[in-house]
């Protein structure tokens, strides 16, 4: 038998509602509140064995210290999976539940499943990491929410096959590979039936969903003689010895270094951390990623207002789109507090 | 156009005294195959050896895949290709069902070259292993590119044509167990009520980014890399008017014996008159730079809106870089109106989580896809190989690596390498399904 630990917040857990959402997160044995019904569910292949409790706000506003508590009381238990909420459409619950989903998969290396209504944000935030049950908007749903996602667990246990997200239930976590099954129909055949539904305006489905395009309206003009511009780059120019440790491929962090006192990237001082090309051309002349030297010229030449002390930079090479956009956002908006009109982005 | 496909269905190959096709039975006389085989001076050393589904064997480097056939009346085999120009599509085509002739390379491989088990785990991965294969295993004096990564494959290709059409021969005089026919008239001769109904055109993009001779699509001989779109046909690509290249990752790639088979073309036959009024086939290419693929997708959407298109279904010979080429077409098509379904394959990585297409758009909202070029394929050793088994790691496989092949005999590879897997012509049943 296979062993989970469930999560759940403060008005599952029965400590209380709005006003007990500060609670500390706690470890208890056996099952709480929801957790009778997933108990009842998943057994007898499984047993859910403890249950975290933890009050959304404190999960919200001291996200690393519950993390660290919850892994802490996990450290000294035996267990198999993973389980969190259902959320529903709680935002700050979802939020809490991909976190702690995520982070102890990655600790202990087990898988972890929850369930969501789709509009939650938690979804688009952590679907490519956790598996997400596609849930109610309210606990309404509790009792239709947790028998997939029971189902889904007591196969993670006994390790029978997996099919394809649609059909278990969950979000798709991005993951696509070859199938030989689903369905038997020759690819011929099914263009063109996909065609006569077209046709017909009846509906069809995509075997190939298109990722949503964000398109960026271009900006208004500036005025250029006072504009403050800032560099930003994914081609990976950091100091020598990349004092952030921003990953060469597939990057999760940037980083920002002051260039107010230099008037171009010296080679030997800044270098390219950046897998996806050659990186000895760009070593000897960072500027060539980054036209700092070029910048300064035309600062001088006054053709814009100034150049803003900092640059920023990550590696484009193997990021996911999600975490592109999000170091995007929080870029975005440091240059927006220190009142940066215009930005010079270079990618590689 | 009318064309009359006499269908022979090869339930066993043979070598034997006399080639020859008896109650199922395809007999093959080896000498006088490989005579015409050694017609060309360029092939240096050549063997046929037969591999059968659930045989205990591994096919590497394959080149190419031909359906032996014959022309019985109107017109040749694979005209401007290996005969004179003639009109293709017409008349009656004798074809050895469930056979087919694969050019193997006796040593050497290259970028474009793929691989097939007959049995294991490796044998679902292509549509190949359940054939008859006639292999015809060979060496040339191409030393100009002996060593080079894309490879020509002239002498083999052409070789294996005229093995297919020799084989094909053999029941040119005799009566086929079936016949289709496929009979499309001009637009304007159809039936009213055929008229009717939504007309649907077929957009195939061959590959032809090969900017030197010998490496692309051929249309009746001519470099489909120095064309501009043109409409077709049907008849004519069932007919051998189409010939494979030699470029691009194998599982990509459209074989000789898919474009005669064109299960798409067939499958649109089939509804001709029933639902939709096939309207015909527009040939298009895949390009290197952006101005030709702007070219060539406005003369497939001028084509296709000047016939009355309101539907097509556009097929693209590769990825990666032709995915620009694909989507330019499909948005062409869209915005002239034209209800479009593609096929493509697609390019996830090993781990399946990289963007499917290198290009996107929103009106490309009817897909089916056929595979992912990257997955990871580990296959067990197989007990005989044809071909040279470490050609998959050293001569610069798209599939395979240095490592590849391992000492036992055992291959990692990636789909890249295995022999037309993917097919956009649409005749397997493979796709991809997310997790």
């Amino acid at each position: 038998m296979k062993k989970a630990v469930h999560y759940i917040n403060q008005f599952f857990g029965q400590i209380g509602g709005e006003e007990k959402a500060d609670f500390e997160p706690v470890i208890r044995e056996g099952v709480v509140g929801p957790g009778m019904l997933l108990k009842s569910l998943v057994a007898p292949e499984v047993e859910v064995t403890h249950t975290i409790i933890c009050g959304d706000n404190f999960f919200g506003t001291y996200k690393l210290d519950a993390i660290e508590a919850i892994l802490g009381y996990l450290q000294d238990i035996d267990f198999d999976l993973f389980v969190a909420g259902p959320a529903f459409m709680a935002g700050r619950y979802g939020f809490a539940c991909g976190e702690i989903c995520k982070a102890v998969q990655e600790r202990f290396g087990v898988p972890a499943v929850t369930s969501m209504y789709v509009e939650n944000p938690a979804v688009e935030m952590f679907h490519k990491d956790i598996y997400i049950f596609s849930g109610g908007d309210s606990a309404g749903a509790m009792r239709k929410d947790v028998p997939p996602m029971a189902q889904f667990i007591k196969k993670l246990a006994t390790g029978a096959e997996l099919l394809p997200a649609k059909q278990e239930g969950y979000f798709p976590k991005g993951i696509r590979v070859e199938a030989f099954k689903h369905p038997a129909v020759p690819a011929a055949q099914r263009a063109v039936d996909m065609l006569l539904k077209k046709l017909n305006h009846e509906p069809f489905e995509t075997e190939m969903p298109m990722p949503k395009v964000d398109r960026v309206p271009i900006a208004p003009a500036i005025d250029l003689k006072k504009a403050t511009v800032a560099l930003v780059n994914s081609g990976g120019i950091v100091p020598v010895g990349n004092p952030d440790r921003i990953q060469s491929a597939s990057a999760t962090k940037w980083g920002k270094y002051d260039v107010a006192s230099i008037e171009r990237f010296e080679g030997g001082v800044w270098q390219t951390i950046h897998a996806g090309f050659d990186p000895s051309f760009a070593n000897d002349n960072p500027n060539i990623i980054v036209p700092l030297d070029a910048v300064r010229d035309y600062e001088k030449e006054r053709i814009f207002g100034k150049l803003h002390p900092y640059v920023y930079s990550t590696v484009g090479t193997g990021t996911t789109q999600a975490d592109a956009s999000r170091m995007g956002r929080e870029i975005a908006q440091e240059l927006l507090e220190a009142n940066v009109s215009a930005v010079i982005l270079t990618s590689t | 156009m009318k064309l009359e496909v006499g269908n022979f269905y090869v339930k066993d190959v043979v070598f034997g005294d006399i080639t020859s096709y008896c109650d199922g039975v395809l007999m093959i006389n080896k000498e006088e195959a490989l005579q015409v085989v050694r017609e060309d001076d360029h092939i240096t050393e050549a063997d046929i050896i037969l591999a059968k589904p659930g045989d205990p064997v591994r096919i590497t480097p394959v080149k190419e895949a031909i359906e032996p056939r014959c022309k019985v009346s109107g017109g040749v085999m694979f005209p401007g290709v290996l005969h004179k120009l003639l009109p293709a599509g017409s008349g009656r085509t004798h074809a050895l069902k469930g056979s087919c002739v694969l050019a193997v390379g006796k040593h050497w491989g290259g970028f474009q070259d793929g691989l097939i088990d007959m049995s294991g785990p490796g044998a679902e991965r292509t549509a190949f292993s359940q054939y008859l294969n006639i292999c015809l295993v060979a060496d040339t004096d191409e030393e100009f590119e002996r060593f080079e990564q894309q490879k020509k494959n002239r002498a083999l290709r052409w070789a294996g044509m005229r093995l297919a059409e020799y084989l094909g021969n053999c029941v040119k005089e005799l009566v086929p167990e079936e016949v289709e026919v496929f009979d499309l008239p001009p637009l304007h001769e159809r039936p009213r009520e055929v008229q009717q109904l939504p007309g649907v055109v077929y957009v195939i993009q061959l590959q032809s980014q090969m900017l030197e001779d010998g490496y692309n699509a051929l249309v009746y001989g001519w470099d489909a890399n120095r064309m501009v779109p043109t409409l077709m046909h049907p008849n004519e690509l069932l007919d051998g008017a189409v010939i494979s290249g030699s470029f691009m990752p194998c599982s990509s790639k459209i074989s000789t014996y898919q474009h005669v088979n064109n299960p798409t073309i067939k499958r649109l036959f089939e509804e001709h008159g029933k639902t939709i009024n096939f309207l015909g086939v527009i040939v298009s290419n895949l390009n290197v730079q952006l101005e030709e693929k702007t070219r060539s997708a406005l003369f497939v959407r001028q084509l296709a809106t000047q016939i009355g298109a309101q539907g097509a279904i556009v097929c693209e010979e590769g990825y990666g870089n032709p995915d620009a080429d694909f989507i330019a077409v499909v948005n062409e098509l869209t915005d002239a109106g034209i209800k479009v379904v593609g096929i493509t394959n697609e390019c996830t990585g090993r781990d399946g989580r990289s963007q499917s297409l290198v290009d996107l758009s929103e009106k490309a909202d009817a897909i089916v896809t056929t595979g992912n070029v990257s997955e990871f394929i580990r296959l067990p050793p197989m007990e005989r190989v044809i071909g040279e088994l470490v050609a998959l790691a050293r001569d610069g496989n798209s599939g395979g690596w240095e490592g590849s092949v391992k000492e036992d005999g055992s291959i990692e590879m990636e789909n890249n390498g295995m022999f037309c897997s993917d097919d956009n012509t649409g005749s397997f049943y493979k796709t991809v399904v997310e997790y």
